[in-house]
């Protein structure tokens, strides 16, 4: 696994994922975490849990997401389960950095919609 | 130097904080134009105000309610009938303009009354529809005129009606986003919740954000009916009003455009637990993936796989076909907002075009955070641009068209570059797969007119006057 890797999924998901921009900054964090960890059950093989209305949300976000990174990246089919879990999450952290923790956006921790 | 103070604005400095050039190797955490900002003296802006963005973009959409504009007659025809959204009960809702048509006595001795005799009027009018939206504008919002008092008393009279107040006047924020906002949060604090809906489907949404233009809602609608999901409200296309008091009975809300429409879905989400779900209905690619996206919520997902590969054998051969001959096409984006970042990647993936400079009227930072990380480098991102801007960007990145409204359309048509109508579109509609391939034939009959090089063709030479144009 290599930086250029966690680059090219990173600069996938901020021109492709509308999750990532939702309107305050716990949207955000909340959509991350969520698609992010049931992205990680699906490449593991392990069963995601859908019987929330919030739980179907992450699945269906994580499994096109999952989709798309096995279809447009091949290589990731060669990943070994924990370089996996270190690629996914270390394009997690980048996009919290740019959509939350860095971003310039003024509008993000308004308390009201 | 990537924020631009362009040439035309070097006595408004300030609008350099407004114009972002995408450079390789930067991002939104480096530049992020200043948006939903008060436009600046000096500027002449395109932009509509507060109350055109509650009426003309979402609540004159419904199509079994009255609309009564109070305030000076100008108010109603500046915000009826320059967006097409049809509907399927005869197109009431574009046929009618109602306004109290305030003039000077009333201004001065309040409006109060001719508000009241005006509902009455309007319903006594139309015996078949029961549901309305009353307005306020600057001038009766300045005058302090008791709207909601008003209300209250037509609706004890008449019991089978049904009112919404939207008090939004023209001045009550930076452009039409605020009329979004205002209208979004009042429906959601008034009316949602009052009405149950009869529930025929496992599968429900609400699909929010998508207005019906030239058809758009009903093209999406047949999509919904193949895959057997009931779709509790539109908002607002082609839509009841009473459609909308149900939205909490949704399972699911779909955003397109979370920019006119988002808080609802925040807010739906708040306080009912209905998850949101963004989608981009423009473009092949983005359609399947929201349609994936949707069912793969329900689990349906083998009926989803067969509505796309029907639809992509329909309609995919008409896009390669238009893809073949727009392939290099540079093109330019001045509309609202979203319609930037829906479009800047659906058009270059589907179509092969370049988007090369776009103008946003009301979008937020949220908005050029979305755009900014699907366009490319190379390409202007402007909020609020004015006129001479529009020129000088041109002059800059020389686009083959422009998606855009008609009145910046007939400026640039004096350039001689084709338009296409971004807002209503040309001949829509443009969402879905069918869709889709109705911009790129717009598109296409747009690159390809001879009639614009014909129409700079002046026989004459250099032995006339030529008028000089603003810009020159
Ligand atoms: S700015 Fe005020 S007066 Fe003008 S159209 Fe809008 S509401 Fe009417």
């Amino acid at each position: 696994m290599s930086a250029e890797q966690i680059d090219q999924l990173y600069n996938f998901c901020q021109e492709r994922y509308l999750w990532q921009f939702f309107s305050r900054s716990w949207d955000r964090q909340e959509n991350l975490d969520g698609i992010f960890a049931v992205a990680a059950a699906l490449f593991a093989g392990e069963e995601v849990k859908r019987d929330t209305p919030m739980e179907k949300l992450f699945y269906a976000d994580a499994k096109i997401m999952v989709a798309d990174f096995q279809e447009r990246f091949p290589w990731i089919a060669a990943c070994k389960p924990e370089e996996i879990r270190s690629l996914l999450s270390g394009v997690k952290d980048r996009l919290t950095e740019i959509a939350i923790t860095k971003s310039l956006n003024g509008e993000l921790t308004h308390s009201l919609y | 130097m990537p924020m631009v103070l362009l040439n035309c604005d070097k006595d408004i400095p300030e609008r350099e904080k407004h114009i972002y050039l995408k450079v390789d190797g930067e991002d939104t955490r480096d530049f992020l134009p200043i948006s939903n900002a008060p436009t600046i003296p000096g500027t002449l802006s395109e932009r509509g105000c507060a109350f055109c963005g509650a009426k003309l973009v979402i609540g004159g959409v419904l199509k079994d309610t009255i609309q009564m504009v109070h305030g000076p007659i100008g108010c109603a025809y500046d915000t009826w009938h320059t967006k097409r959204y049809p509907s399927d009960n005869g197109h009431f809702q574009m046929k009618y303009v109602w306004s109290t048509d305030m003039k000077e006595s009333h201004i001065v001795f309040g409006g109060d009354k001719r508000l009241e005799k005006a509902i009455h009027e309007a319903f006594d009018e139309m015996p078949h529809i029961k549901r309305m939206i009353v307005y306020t504008t600057c001038p009766t919002a300045l005058i302090g005129d008791d709207v909601k008092a008003v209300v209250k008393r037509v609706m004890e009279a008449r019991p089978d009606t049904d009112i919404f107040t939207c008090e939004c006047p023209g001045f009550a924020g930076v452009s039409q986003s605020k009329g979004h906002h205002v209208l979004n949060i009042g429906w959601v604090n008034e009316k949602v919740g009052t009405v149950e809906p009869e529930v025929t489907s496992p599968y429900t949404i609400n699909f929010i954000g998508d207005y019906n233009i030239q058809g758009d809602t009903q093209l999406l609608q047949q999509y919904w009916d193949k895959l057997g999901i009931q779709v509790i409200a539109h908002f607002t296309g082609n839509a009841n009003y009473d459609d909308l008091r149900a939205m909490h009975r949704a399972q699911l809300n779909v955003v397109n455009c979370a920019r006119s429409a988002g808080y609802i879905a925040n807010e739906l989400k708040k306080r009912y637990g209905i998850p949101r779900l963004d989608i981009d209905s423009w473009g092949f690619n983005y359609m399947a993936e929201g349609i994936r996206k949707v069912c793969a919520f329900f689990g349906i997902e083998e009926k989803g796989e067969a509505l796309i590969a029907e639809e992509y054998a329909k309609w995919k051969p008409q896009l390669d076909w238009y893809k073949e001959r727009l392939k290099g096409t540079k093109m330019a984006i001045w509309t609202g907002g979203p319609r930037l970042w829906h479009w800047t990647k659906s058009v270059e993936d589907d179509l092969g075009v370049q988007v090369v400079a776009m103008s946003s009227k009301f979008g937020h930072q949220e908005d050029f955070e979305k755009v900014i990380a699907r366009g490319q480098s190379g390409t202007y991102y402007v909020d609020d641009g004015n006129e001479l801007e529009f020129f000088e960007i041109i002059d800059l990145v020389k686009p083959d068209v422009i998606f855009t409204g008609p009145r910046v359309g007939e400026l640039v048509k004096k350039l001689h570059i084709p338009y296409v109508n971004g807002h209503a579109y040309h001949n829509g509609p443009y969402m879905g797969f069918e869709g889709f391939v109705n911009l790129a034939r717009d598109m296409y009959n747009a690159v390809h007119n001879p009639l614009l090089k014909l129409a700079a063709t002046d026989i004459r030479g250099e032995t006339t006057t030529r008028f000089l144009e603003a810009a020159e």
